[in-house]
């Protein structure tokens, strides 16, 4: 986490607005998977579309649980236990999809740019086993997330990585900015253009002719080369006073 | 001996810090926020009017559960001396020991609350056991409601909610629904607000639906550095 990934992050928006570089990226990407060859680089970078199942912690962490229940270990536990081995997530560009379940089936699909908030939550148990829910909330009016991953154990860089794809996140460093600098572009253009309008009307007011005098003198002045300015001056001249 | 008080006090404290941070993992930074370049990312915590705001209806809880147990206790030893000098010390403990704790923890949820302000999004952390971190996006912001009880008005603090689209309420947070970012116990609650407010403007879509902003962004503004260059030029010769 940090300026790593943060990079890494506009980068990948980048490629993003931009599908040429996209695709040629995601080809060598495919490639080197095929190949199976290590890199240069070592891959510690969070990639969440490799995440398909949870972390076998996560089976200790539902046994922790379901030890609260006592005698009644097996009924908390074995729904649980279900719930681990058919738990499968997916990743995608665009939205994360997840499904579990033996005998009742569910099936969360969202896009990311639907995704309001992000929380976070570990309890103690959690904190130890380096585990902890994301819970993923779109609009819709249910209390409870519409999604909770759990099993994640990067849950920091997963964190990051559904920020940088939620509404409202894209472009990070681009969009403020080019706000900021439009608005005190925008200002200077109209000022600029205020100016020339005011100047050319009290020229053109007062002595008619006169813009076209100013342009060659300030263009002389400013340095062009003494063949264009001279051809400058000479039309300039001969313009009818 | 005020000083002397306080600085054991601290130093208690500190030490139990230190084994929260390390037994029970509670992280001892505050939180983070992937910002781009150009972007100032704001943490703060509550101020402290909010800790004497917790402190007060702390005494005042203390007081009143105190006065019930120590009755209870005297009116046992009234009825039955001797059950009622046996459980002395086992009265003691209920009397004194959830105090402390409480008294502790009310530090400790101090120091473990931080508001994280970026450019574009807001991240609330808070909890000792269970720690609850909520990000939201300005864009999906769709009202601010700023609340204030009288004794919080006492305290000079407030609270900013920061409300996403979507309804219900849970246990979790406080009944308060988990579309909620709630920024308890500031004292520039306005500066806050209207920081938050001038940010949701700032979004040209904010709230619900989602307007292709990939073409929106190239579209922006409409005038480069060089065009900019071109008119000071066209001034500077009308200017002569």
């Amino acid at each position: 986490m940090g300026v790593g990934t943060a990079a890494r992050y506009t980068e990948a928006q980048a490629n993003e607005h931009n599908p040429v570089f996209h695709d040629t990226f995601s080809k060598t990407d495919a490639v080197m998977n095929k190949d199976a060859a290590p890199s240069s680089a070592p891959q510690k970078t969070f990639d969440p579309q490799k995440i398909e199942r949870p972390d076998p912690v996560l089976l200790k962490y539902y046994a922790l649980v379901s030890l609260a229940a006592g005698p009644l270990f097996p009924f908390a536990f074995i729904p649980l236990l279900c719930k681990y081995i058919t738990l499968r997530y997916q990743f995608e560009a665009d939205g994360v999809s997840m499904k579990w379940g033996v005998l009742f089936r569910r099936e969360i699909n969202l896009t990311h740019r639907r995704i309001q908030d992000i929380h976070l939550t570990n309890n103690i148990f959690q904190r130890w086993m380096g585990l902890a829910n994301v819970a993923i909330q779109t609009a819709s009016g249910s209390a409870a997330p519409e999604m909770t991953i759990e099993g994640v154990l990067q849950t920091d860089s997963l964190r990051d990585y559904l920020y940088a794809q939620m509404r409202g996140a894209k472009g990070l460093d681009r969009d403020t900015v080019a706000d900021e600098h439009a608005a005190a572009e925008d200002d200077s253009v109209l000022t600029l253009l205020t100016e020339i309008r005011d100047n050319l009307r009290i020229r053109l007011r007062a002595e008619p002719g006169a813009v076209s005098a100013g342009i060659t003198g300030s263009a002389d002045s400013i340095g062009f080369s003494d063949s264009a300015g001279s051809a400058e001056s000479t039309r300039g001249g001969g313009m009818p006073e | 001996m005020n000083s002397g008080h306080q600085l054991a006090a601290a130093w208690v404290y500190r030490g139990i810090w230190k084994r929260l941070v390390r037994w029970f993992r509670i992280p001892d930074q505050p939180p983070e926020l992937p910002a781009g370049t150009g972007q100032n990312v704001q943490a703060f915590r509550p101020s402290e009017g909010f800790l004497g705001y917790l402190k007060f209806q702390f005494w005042i809880w203390l007081v009143v559960s105190d006065v019930v147990l120590i009755g209870l206790w005297i009116a046992l030893i009234v009825a039955q001396p001797m059950i009622g000098l046996l459980i002395t010390p086992l009265a003691l403990a209920i009397i004194i020991l959830p105090d402390v704790a409480i008294y502790i923890a009310i530090h400790l949820r101090y120091d473990t609350t931080w508001y994280l302000l970026s450019d574009r999004s807001l991240r609330i952390r808070r909890g000792i056991w269970l720690i609850h971190e909520t990000t939201l996006t300005y864009n999906n912001i769709q009202n601010v409601k700023v609340t204030q009880g009288p004794l919080e008005r006492y305290f000079g603090i407030s609270n900013v909610m920061v409300e996403t689209a979507g309804g219900g309420s849970s246990p979790e947070t406080g009944g308060m629904g988990p579309h909620v970012g709630r920024i308890e116990g500031i004292d520039n609650a306005e500066e806050i607000r209207n920081l938050i407010m001038s940010r949701c403007k700032l979004a040209m879509d904010s709230g619900l639906g989602d307007p292709d902003d990939a073409g929106q962004s190239t579209k922006r503004g409409g005038w480069s550095p060089q065009h900019v260059a071109v008119l000071r030029e066209i001034a500077e010769v009308v200017r002569g």
